[in-house]
């Protein structure tokens, strides 16, 4: 397991710097050697670490709940859709990039000023009152693009194309008069270094805000809100920001899920999408940095090993869910937090 | 090539095996095994046998597909269970290559192949084909008879809150308008796909007092539907209420006495509608492998279709090899006997010209469970030129 080299022998269990090094040189290394399905789903994998590591920042580090995620995926997902269905500007044979780049980049805006909005509402009220109204902001966006209702407001024929969705495929990219593809779909080589570009930014400055100051604050607000306010902390500005931040990254990370789904549909902004990064988090351990990375491989490569046997897949609920019950009633912490004590466990031995 | 080194012949499916569509997923993939069954029993194909690896739709489809033509290298691919994921996994399916047959989709736009005239609804993709009739035949067939019987009536739509109800509801308008009907729209209402409460849309129906109702519930929702319904007295107030895709096995044993005779209840197979011999030996087939468990002993309105794709296979393989490429062309323009009858997979579209059957809820026919069956059913099929023509201005198209 690539992961097992993130334990780090001492408390908090996050990975050191050689070890996070060694890690993603592993990961920059496997791509080259695995293909096909496998590279499929280690990209899917690292996106949805990216996602779950956006979902902690409000979860594991400031004590919000949010159950409704999966939001900021749709919003920033349609977007990329809709951008790359028009193209953006002739540049060649190297449009492709430049749409698929601006799309991104408005995917993220466009997550970014929901979460503004939403962000402001939600940090208003803490604990199951922000999960519902998190939940609720996400399954009206849900209603909204499966009756296409924007179309409707627009007066469009269709924007969001309600149940059916959208399809992204992207031109082939022609650079130096050879052509490629920049989402392949039976080895997405080119795309898997992309996200993994991806990831590691978004780790770096997660890792980055956690470890600072303003960090420091989030866990101040997630172990006693009321004593936080009373040493001049504004809790719900500081609330807000950390869900504008998370917003921002969960949004990252649909923009980068749907082209390698080559589709977009109203699934993507259901409360079952939201429940995926809780899943993880929880699975890999919400208060260890890498905790919801470790959970995304876990959930993700998990799934994958079910689905290798036909009895186990004919029942994959159950048999997920009863491993999942496993985890949370023995592992403190996670998986992470599980690996780390047998780490210290034969250290000590 | 792709499973060329393989010792059997392999086809994926993927159905919808959990959750609200589960019971018709069920029923598919039985009708697939049926005869995948016999025709291993027969000596497979060219001895070699041919495996069915099935799977859910799961939380993620396209992940699923994926995986059954990467790592499981099947050859074929049939089923999917939902049109949304169908239209979505277009792109997919198509980049993975291999000949992918719809069992039990609606949906005309996966079949269109005029973007010219239909722009982003002419979704026709180079390696998908279907079995079954789509949306477009199965609505002319109830609007014909609707206007035939009915013209100048009030009627009234409501249907599951989805694509596929939604575009039931514009077809059915746009074919009577094509067909000189001249009804009166009075409502229309969309509870949710699954809903477990639709009394406030039944009572807006029966409010605005229509003559006849033309729904598109399918699976649990038109179990509900006909509960509910019933319960609040509509089908005593109504002529006739119409059904695309209602009539199934599942539904009338689930809904026994509840379900009132005399309704026009149409769907793409049914076990009593077509007399011939291919139609008996696969009731047989069926029956000997389903006389126990919890699906009824005949094949649900996706039986023909399902069973009818691994023909389509057997047929294309034996004339082509498992190159996906030679598949594709085999299929191509291929006429096929079954239990429906004769039919062809259009060169173009690749829509079988598979008919749609129209018949009357009775418990008349002999079924084996404590409910209605299908009475006076019609086999209906249609042209694309016939089609187009009816639908012309609406910018609905026919996919066939």
């Amino acid at each position: 397991m690539v992961f097992s080299l993130l334990i780090d022998r001492s408390v908090p269990i996050d990975p050191d710097r050689r070890q996070w090094i060694l890690s993603v040189t592993v990961l920059a290394g496997i791509g080259l050697l695995i293909g096909g399905y496998q590279l499929t789903l280690l990209t899917e994998t690292l996106l949805m670490a990216i996602f779950a590591l956006a979902f902690n920042l409000l979860y594991g580090y400031t004590g919000l709940l949010s159950f409704g995620h999966a939001m900021f995926v749709a919003i920033a997902g349609y977007t990329v859709a809709l951008v790359s269905a028009t193209g953006v500007g002739a540049f060649g044979g190297f449009s492709p990039v430049v749409t698929f780049g601006v799309a991104v980049a408005l995917g993220v805006l466009l997550a970014t000023l929901l979460a503004i909005g939403v962000g402001y509402l939600a940090v208003q009220l803490q604990e199951i009152y922000f999960a519902m109204l998190t939940l609720s902001f996400s399954m009206a966006l849900y209603i909204i693009v499966q009756r296409d209702s924007l179309a409707d407001i627009l007066g469009m024929e269709s924007l969001t194309n309600g149940s059916d969705g959208l399809t992204i495929i992207f031109d082939s990219i022609v650079l130096f008069g050879r052509s490629f593809e920049l989402v392949n779909i039976r080895s997405p080589l080119v795309y898997y270094y992309l996200v993994l570009l991806a990831f590691v930014l978004s780790y770096l400055v997660l890792w980055r805000i956690v470890s600072s100051p303003f960090g420091t604050i989030c866990l101040a607000i997630r172990e006693n809100p009321e004593r936080a306010q009373a040493v001049g902390i504004d809790v719900r500005r500081h609330s807000w920001a950390t869900f504008v931040i998370s917003g921002a990254v969960s949004g990252l990370a649909g923009a980068l899920l749907v082209p390698l789904h080559t589709n977009v549909g109203p699934s993507l902004a259901n409360w079952t999408f939201s429940a995926h990064p809780v899943i993880m988090t929880v699975i890999g351990g919400p208060y260890s940095f890498v905790g919801p990375v470790v959970g995304a491989f876990v959930y993700n490569y998990l799934r994958w090993f079910i689905s290798q046997f036909q009895l186990l897949e004919a029942h994959w609920q159950l048999t997920f869910g009863l491993l999942l019950l496993f985890v949370v009633l023995f592992f403190e912490n996670g998986v992470s937090g599980g690996l780390w004590r047998l780490r210290s466990a034969i250290r000590d031995r | 090539m792709m499973g060329g080194g393989n010792e059997s012949i392999r086809i994926g499916g993927v159905f919808l095996l959990s959750g609200v569509a589960q019971a018709l997923g069920n029923a598919s993939e039985a009708a697939v095994k049926t005869a995948i069954e016999v025709h291993n029993e027969n000596g497979g194909i060219d001895g070699k046998d041919v495996e069915f690896i099935v799977r859910d739709h799961g939380e993620n489809p396209t992940s699923t597909i994926k995986s059954l033509v990467q790592e499981e290298n099947v050859d074929a691919m049939v089923g999917l269970t939902s049109s949304g994921v169908t239209l979505k996994n277009a792109p997919t399916i198509e980049s993975l290559g291999v000949p992918f047959t719809l069992t039990d989709i609606g949906t005309p736009y996966i079949t269109e192949f005029d973007a010219e005239t239909y722009g982003n609804k002419a979704a026709g993709t180079r390696n998908i084909f279907r079995t079954n009739a789509n949306t477009a035949t199965t609505v002319y067939a109830i609007a014909k008879y609707a206007v035939e019987n009915y013209d100048g009536a009030r009627i009234a739509n409501i249907g599951p809150g989805y694509d596929y109800g939604e575009q039931c509801w514009e077809y059915f308008k746009a074919y009577a308008a094509g067909l000189g009907g001249d009804f009166e729209y009075v409502a229309s209402e969309f509870p949710d796909l699954g809903a477990n409460d639709m009394t406030p849309n039944i009572t807006a129906i029966v409010e605005a007092d229509p003559e006849i109702v033309f729904t598109s519930f399918w699976g649990g929702d038109t179990v509900t539907f006909v509960t509910q319904a019933s319960e609040q007295g509509l089908f005593e107030k109504v002529t006739d209420v119409f059904d695309t895709i209602g009539a199934d096995p599942n539904v009338f044993s689930a809904l026994g006495a509840t379900m009132p005779e005399g309704l026009h209840f149409s769907c793409w197979y049914w076990h009593s509608a077509f007399d011939n011999d291919a139609n008996g030996t696969f009731l047989d087939q069926y029956r000997e492998r389903h006389s126990e468990g919890s699906l009824p002993s005949i094949p649900s309105f996706t039986g023909g279709s399902s069973y009818a794709a691994i023909g389509l296979y057997i047929a294309a393989i034996e004339e082509a090899g498992t190159d996906p490429d030679a598949m594709i062309d085999a299929l191509e323009g291929m006429s096929y006997s079954g239990p429906r009858g004769e039919w062809t997979i259009d060169p173009d579209s690749h829509q079988a010209s598979a008919p749609t059957v129209l018949g009357e809820t009775s418990r008349a026919d002999s079924v084996p469970y404590d409910g209605v069956g299908l009475a006076n059913t019609e086999a209906v099929t249609l042209s694309r030129t016939r089609a187009t023509e009816l639908l012309a201005g609406s910018g609905l198209p026919s996919g066939l």
